[in-house]
């Protein structure tokens, strides 16, 4: 059977760092780090992590209001990076008749803070009278897909992926699936999260958040480093466009990489701890999908988060694949771990990186904690032609995924 | 609460929950058809009228009835007067 190529023609994101691409790619340019201090975090008793990556909710009133009601901060996050997507993709959904565009879109969760708000409302009298009619559509899961296919009317497959932090990078794989099979002719694919103290504090109850730094939060999270001490939430969306290669050559679109390689796999072993050999696993799984060596791979994207445990063993799953050969940066630095949206947000930034020949560092690696050594960790900005990249998601499930993409 | 406090508390809810500038917001205004609100919205409306108000009008059945501003005032006004009635 012969497969289609499968090419990324449109960039979209919201992140903590700006409300576009570029906004993202002039922060992590400069070396600026987009974690803060949360006011307001330290009526949570118990709630040891103070710190977050937060995006700037702006512009919402341009969605129109029967489309925005049922969309929380994450679902117009999503709407947001999609417009953008789409625009830079120059396809114009109302064109295109096939019903084979769609999207998928994945998250942790439905909207953390609607979810909150409904239990508040309801829980203290055991009362459901006073919910509004658009608060379950903000709470699904399935919530910033659902909400995105009617904000632009698309009328082809409409999914979300829910795997923690592998949630968008599943759905960029999922939509090169379905676009080799001939399934769906355009996807945009992504995911979106909020930052929200439940969700800060989901991760606080497993002791995997970072704490030492409320005072100085620009220092965390420090992603392979001595001293790091766990992840820092963020939030925002990030969505691309994914279509067929023929068709993108036939429109003159301008096609910013092909995806080559998917893998997505289970650990088997344990909810929440990594596991490095399945990590290996799925790494070489994507490689062997793309048809590529490791001494082809030129970036490695790390979903090094800043937990003491998942940094070091995905610097010894990469360790034992690369060896020292393949550049390895985590932009969670910059921005935080912003869940089900980082396997697209760190994606699209690791695109723009192979378009401008440059490679940014790990904010925050100032010494590489010994267990993470012996992999080329980039600690400063430096001008590399990238032309095969990698980029991991690890996720919270033991679900581990990894994307292949090649430049054009 | 006057009949007048009651359409401006009502007509509130039209401008904020619903985003409908207040000059729109006739007396013969077709709360479906010129408003253009729909079947969510209606369940918000409730909502939102029931916190206004201080009342449950969820199981009324005059509310199914409506269908212009002036029918909802009407409705509002008979809830509030049947309330002070029996209150007083």
């Amino acid at each position: 059977m012969q497969l289609n190529r499968v090419v990324i023609t449109g960039l979209g994101v919201v992140s903590p760092l700006g409300r576009d691409v570029n906004s993202l790619i002039n922060g992590l340019e400069e070396g600026r780090s987009a974690v803060q201090h949360m006011d307001g975090w330290e009526q949570y008793t118990g709630l040891r992590s103070l710190v977050g990556a937060p995006a700037e909710l702006q512009g919402e009133k341009q969605i129109p209001r029967q489309k925005r009601r049922t969309m929380g901060r994450m679902s117009i996050f999503a709407a947001q990076a999609a417009d953008q997507a789409l625009a830079d993709s120059g396809i114009a959904v109302s064109e295109i008749s096939s019903r084979k565009i769609g999207c998928i879109i994945g998250s942790t969760m439905g909207g953390a803070k609607s979810i909150s708000d409904a239990f508040e409302i309801m829980l203290p009298e055991k009362d459901i009278s006073q919910l509004n009619s658009s608060m379950f559509f903000q709470c699904m899961a399935h919530t910033a897909a659902a909400n995105v296919a009617q904000y632009l009317g698309l009328d082809g497959y409409v999914m979300a992926t829910s795997a923690a932090c592998a949630s968008s990078l599943q759905a960029i794989g999922t939509g090169y699936d379905l676009i080799r099979l001939g399934r769906q002719d355009i996807l945009l694919c992504g995911g979106a999260e909020e930052l929200h103290p439940t969700v800060t504090g989901s991760f606080d109850v497993l002791f995997a958040t970072s704490v030492n730094y409320n005072q100085t939060p620009q220092k965390t999270p420090r992603p392979f480093d001595k001293d790091r001490d766990g992840l820092v939430c963020g939030e925002g969306s990030g969505i691309v466009v994914l279509e067929g290669y023929e068709r993108a050559v036939r429109r003159k679109a301008n096609i910013y990489a092909e995806i080559i390689g998917y893998s997505t796999a289970g650990s088997g072993e344990h909810v929440s701890q990594s596991n490095k050999q399945s990590m290996v696993h799925c790494m070489r799984e994507a490689l062997k999908d793309a048809r590529v060596t490791t001494k082809e791979i030129d970036y490695i994207s790390a979903h090094a988060t800043a937990t003491l445990q998942g940094d070091q063993a995905e610097a010894e799953a990469i360790r034992e694949l690369f060896g020292a050969s393949a550049p390895v940066s985590s932009l969670k630095g910059y921005i935080g771990h912003t869940l089900g949206a980082s396997g697209v947000i760190e994606p699209i930034a690791s695109l723009v990186m192979m378009e401008k020949g440059v490679l940014f560092p790990t904010l925050n690696l100032e010494h590489v904690s010994p267990e993470c050594e012996g992999i080329f960790h980039v600690t400063k900005q430096t001008k590399m032609n990238v032309n095969i990249l990698l980029k991991n998601c690890f996720a919270f499930g033991g679900i581990n995924s990894a994307l292949v993409c090649r430049k054009k | 609460m006057t009949e007048q406090e009651i359409i401006d508390t009502i007509d509130k809810v039209f401008e904020e929950s619903f985003e409908i500038e207040r000059k729109r917001l006739e007396p013969q205004a077709h709360i479906f058809n010129d408003l253009g609100l729909d079947s969510l919205d209606i369940v918000d409306l409730v909502v939102a009228l029931q916190q206004s108000f201080g009342v449950k009008i969820r199981n009324e059945e005059g509310i199914r009835n409506i269908r212009t501003l002036q029918d909802l005032y009407q409705f509002i006004f008979t809830i509030k007067n049947a309330e002070s009635n029996k209150n007083s």
